[in-house]
């Protein structure tokens, strides 16, 4: 079985069509990669997925358990990371990673569990202490992402994860989710507009245009069916030959 | 702990951390009050210390002298007699002197109230700054007093003159003793001083039930909308808990806040009221027979309890259309507030007075019903108290439910209204 399975889901904004029919399934243990331009339908996707908007049409699956009639249960399931997310400002960022863990603890000793390894992920060593109110924008993002993988999800959802940071902590956010991913084998649905950042990180990407599913498949499998230097080339190849005529589902 | 607990103390943190939250609720009544209070009672006070009164007596017969007299014995008030030969000179002096008043004795005094014709006193408040004024015109209120015994006196004089066995019979034929009947109790205590102590409770627990709505409402408002603000929302939203515990840790969490600044507000309100000395002097409720009794405060603050909870749950509400912490504010400011305000309407009108019409319209908004209820309280009187419990709880339920709701659908995330543009999301 499937961790994710998206099947022709739709989501219209009043007369804005957001998502137009988009199906893909990701494996469990997977990196899974969703790339496209500002307005595609990333985020839309993606807050469907994490419970936070119903789609208007066809389904969405995680570990079998429908995201719109199995919420709470997919809840449990999952940990989401905002594209534009914040921490509580009067609280510290180690208060912070302790309110998260206890929410999805059971016991103490593993909130501890939790919050230790939370504490260790962020890398903020002693400005845990201080008030999130005091964090740069790099720091809060480290501080995020470590409560989102803290409590190791089956299914870690990121929207962007290192959008909007200078190069040096995008690289270190990389890293941080490459290794977690590695040593935990927690699945991963990121999305992402830079496709060099994709290409670094995921086992498999599907290429998402205007509310639809462009391709999909393994990097290099799409480099090589377009013969294209990079996923870019591939990108602008693929909207260019088939921006009326999607290809939905498994590709490649 | 369990998720509810977690999500509440966080709640909790997050609000007594916030200092400007901190300082309006708590610092603002506990200092603001008592500092007003302590200013109006040394205005007051000044006003208590010995005036200082200058005469003149342009009279030299007996009735002069007796008026000088009856001045001096008076209490609080230093009497200085200068000598002038006109009332310009008089004044001159008086102001050199440093005295609030004038009293000037005219030639004629002796000789009209002789003649049994009216004399005239003429008294001038000497206003050294233009300040409050308070001094001047207590010196008058004084000085008036002590001429109305002089007068009586003298009138019962020339009436036993005339050759009247019981003066007094005849100066005041008619006497009236006044007392109230509050309960079908009767008090010896005159309505005047009732109502008096009636309207003062009338007034304070209206404030403060207001108060606590307007700022606990306010509060609600900011907690959903500073989730909005600073983008915690969305995770929020995706935590593996159950949306009522997180809509029920809000409402606990402002409930905590408002009631620590119920408390504030109450010590502060007691030492305003302290410095008048409204508190200690003149006649208590239980002088008048009304008691609170336990079951009578445990109701009240039920009912208080559940108002405040409907103006929460009302506050989250219309807080989901804000986009941030000020419009939230705003938004429920222009919602409450029209809500709120008829409960001043019946500080000093009895609600059965009222058109029914207007009545029932009055008793359909929650936040009236503290106010009435009070009455109800001070009575004893607690069937319409139960009642208007069973009406509350039924609407704290369904804005409960409401809110519930809302919080469970996506409305919360995409809800909004825009301000000026023409542009409206569904
Ligand atoms: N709350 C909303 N109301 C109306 N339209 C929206 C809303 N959110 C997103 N959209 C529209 O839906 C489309 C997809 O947006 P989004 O999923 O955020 O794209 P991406 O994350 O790929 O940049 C865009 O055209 C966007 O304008
Ligand atoms: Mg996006």
């Amino acid at each position: 079985m499937p961790m994710v399975e998206v099947l022709d889901l739709e989501k219209d904004y009043g007369k804005v069509k957001a998502l137009k029919g988009v199906s893909f399934s990701i494996n469990e243990g997977e990196i899974f990669g969703l790339i496209g331009p500002n307005g595609a339908g990333k985020s839309t996707t993606l807050k469907i997925l994490a419970t936070l908007l119903k789609p208007t049409g066809g389904s969405a699956r995680i570990a079998g358990y429908d995201v719109v009639k199995e919420a709470s249960k997919v809840r449990e399931l999952i940990s989401y990371l905002p594209e534009e997310a914040g921490a509580y400002k009067n609280l510290t960022g180690k208060e912070y990673l302790e309110f998260m863990a206890k929410l999805y603890a059971k016991d103490e000793a593993k909130a501890r569990e939790m919050l230790e390894l939370g504490m260790e992920l962020s890398g903020l060593g002693e400005r845990l202490n201080d008030k999130v109110a005091t964090y740069s924008k790099g720091m809060a993002r480290k501080l995020l992402i470590a409560r989102a993988l803290m409590v190791r999800p089956k299914l870690a959802i990121l929207d962007e994860p290192a959008s909007g940071l200078d190069i040096v902590n995008a690289y270190a956010i990389r890293q941080m989710i490459r290794r977690f991913a590695r040593s935990e084998g927690v699945t991963f649905l990121l999305s992402s507009h830079n496709m060099l950042e994709v290409e670094y990180l995921c086992h498999r990407v599907a290429l998402i245009n205007k509310g639809q599913i462009v391709e999909v498949g393994t990097p290099k499998e799409l480099k090589d069916k377009y013969s294209a230097e990079n996923l870019e080339e591939v990108f602008m190849t693929a909207v260019g030959a088939n921006i009326s005529e999607p290809i939905g589902g498994e590709g490649g | 702990m369990s998720d509810f607990w977690v999500m509440a103390m966080k709640e909790l943190k997050n609000l007594f951390r916030d200092k400007k939250l901190v300082f309006g609720l708590v610092i603002v009544p506990l200092i603001l009050l008592p500092v007003m209070g302590k200013a109006v009672s040394v205005g007051m006070e000044q006003a208590q210390e010995t005036t200082n009164v200058a005469i003149v007596n342009f009279d030299d017969g007996e009735y002069g002298r007796i008026l000088i007299k009856a001045l001096e014995v008076t209490p609080n008030v230093t009497v200085t007699v200068v000598n002038a030969s006109s009332v310009e000179e008089a004044i001159q002096r008086a102001i050199e002197e440093k005295q609030n008043v004038l009293v000037v004795i005219p030639p004629d005094f002796t000789a009209k109230l002789k003649a049994n014709e009216t004399a005239t006193v003429e008294i001038y408040g000497i206003f050294m700054s233009i300040g409050a004024g308070v001094k001047e015109s207590v010196s008058e209120g004084r000085i008036n007093a002590v001429l109305q015994v002089l007068s009586d006196e003298i009138a019962r004089i020339k009436v036993k003159n005339l050759g009247a066995s019981n003066p007094d019979a005849i100066l005041q034929p008619i006497t009236t003793v006044s007392r109230s009947v509050i309960n079908n109790n009767v008090v010896g205590v005159p309505p005047t001083v009732v109502s008096g102590v009636i309207a003062a409770q009338a007034f304070t627990i209206p404030l403060i039930v207001f108060m606590m709505v307007m700022i606990t409402s306010q509060m609600a408002a900011g907690a959903i909308a500073s989730e909005k603000e600073n983008k915690t929302l969305e995770t929020l939203l995706t935590l593996p808990v159950p949306r009522t515990h997180i809509v029920g840790a809000k409402i606990f969490g402002t409930a905590m806040m408002g009631l620590v600044a119920a408390i504030a507000y109450m010590v502060g309100m007691k030492y305003y009221m302290g410095s008048f000395g409204l508190g200690s002097a003149g006649v208590s409720l239980e002088d008048l027979g009304l008691v609170v009794t336990p079951t009578g405060a445990m109701l009240f603050a039920l009912v208080v309890f559940t108002t405040i909870i409907i103006a929460l749950s009302l506050a989250m509400i219309v807080a989901t259309f804000a986009e941030d912490v000020q419009s939230a504010t705003t938004l429920v400011s222009a919602v409450i507030l029209p809500l709120a305000f008829p409960a001043f309407l019946l500080m000093y009108t009895d609600i059965n007075d009222l058109p029914s019409f207007v009545k029932y319209v009055l008793l359909a908004i929650p936040f009236t019903h503290p106010v009435i209820d009070y009455r109800y309280v001070l009575l004893s009187d607690y069937r319409p108290l139960v009642i208007s419990l069973i009406y509350l709880a039924i609407m704290a339920l369904a804005i409960l439910y409401a809110t519930a709701r809302l919080f469970s659908s996506e409305r919360i995330m995409t809800a909004q209204v825009s301000w000026g543009r023409k542009k409206k999301r569904e």
